[in-house]
């Protein structure tokens, strides 16, 4: 598909680099081939914008777990603990 | 236009660990302690860095380790779906990592390396016992057979519509998420969530970067026509634009 226009590059190409583009993939030269091709097409830069905005919406809404208090000190004290029966079975095995 | 916040999101929790005077008179009094003083050349046979006291290795772990917390249980709550498991993958993630950690380099990627570990840890111990039905029949979609699916549907997409999604809960998200076949949810979770690069990804996954690529894709194109229907659903796009890429209802 594309908006009709002759592109330097072809809209099908950019759009194969979509999430190379936007996941910071994307090597220097196709970033620039990307970043003019999407300053001349409306189509491809709609798209890129809608793939971004599910990206960003799963960054942020992924953002709010938190580990509740009690599994960090139930960890931790599992650790000490099984660091002290590493030390004393360094003597019995 | 497009830039993307690379926020980390990664928790200051560092100062938590500053216990390490507590944490040796603990490990002091236990029980089990007739090993007599942790800094004994004789350590070194049980694999303890023979430089390391375990003391040290604790406090180091505590400081180093600990801090991914909240990502290490955000990533369990993607894969397991339900707080408890999550809890328990997370503190056996933690143990394994405890128990591996005197043969963790400093200066290699911790973060990875626990993201690692918690994916073994969930194929062997959840998927197992799981036994869901695995969908791995579509990773093989080459980037352009994706791409020409994608061009024939992106008539239908507006900047409007990406604003609408925007508009979503963070609930719904993590539902359609939920609803993504669990390759695709976690290739796509560390990547959009985390910001792990497809390398880190396809270590972390023990999967080639190329089928990191595929996942990310799949995954990312089901995830959206999922977030569509929910924007239609909540009405925060006319149906009439949601199905006109094809998918009609």
């Amino acid at each position: 598909m594309s908006c009709g226009n002759p592109h330097e590059t072809d809209c099908r190409e950019v759009l194969a680099l979509v999430y190379d583009f936007l996941d910071g993939e994307a090597d220097d030269a196709d970033r620039a081939r990307i970043a003019q091709h999407l300053d001349e097409c409306g189509p491809c830069l709609r798209q890129f914008g809608l793939e971004q905005a599910v990206k960003s919406l799963v960054h942020r809404s992924c953002q709010c777990e938190q580990a509740p208090e009690r599994l960090r000190v139930q960890i931790v004290a599992r650790i000490r603990q099984v660091s002290i029966t590493y030390r004393s079975s360094g003597s019995s095995d | 236009m497009l830039l993307i916040a690379a926020t980390d999101g990664g928790p200051s929790t560092l100062n938590r660990t500053g216990g390490a005077v507590g944490l040796g008179s603990l490990a002091m009094t236990g029980d089990a302690a007739d090993g007599g003083p942790a800094v004994m050349p004789e350590d070194s046979t049980t694999d303890a860095a023979p430089e390391e006291s375990t003391e040290a290795r604790v406090a180091r772990f505590e400081r180093d380790a600990m801090q991914y917390l909240d990502q290490l249980y955000g990533a369990a709550m993607r894969m397991t779906r339900n707080p408890a498991d999550a809890e328990d993958l997370v503190q056996e993630t933690y143990l394994k990592a405890f128990a591996a950690f005197t043969s963790f380099t400093d200066g290699t990627n911790l973060k990875a390396w626990l993201f690692r570990i918690l994916t073994n840890t969930y194929i062997n111990i959840y998927r197992k016992k799981q036994r869901q039905p695995y969908q791995t029949g579509t990773d093989d979609l080459s980037d352009w057979q994706i791409a020409e699916a994608e061009s024939h549907t992106s008539r239908g997409l507006r900047s409007a519509e990406a604003e609408a999604l925007d508009r979503l809960a963070d609930t719904d998200v993590v539902e359609a998420l939920a609803a993504v076949p669990e390759d695709f949810r976690m290739a796509v979770y560390l990547a959009d969530v985390e910001g792990f690069s497809y390398k880190e990804i396809a270590e972390i996954m023990d999967t080639p970067v190329g089928t990191v690529m595929s996942r990310l894709h799949r995954g990312r194109k089901l995830l959206r026509e999922l977030l569509e229907d929910y924007a239609v659903e909540r009405g925060l796009i006319p149906a009439a634009v949601g199905t006109e890429g094809g998918d009609g209802q």
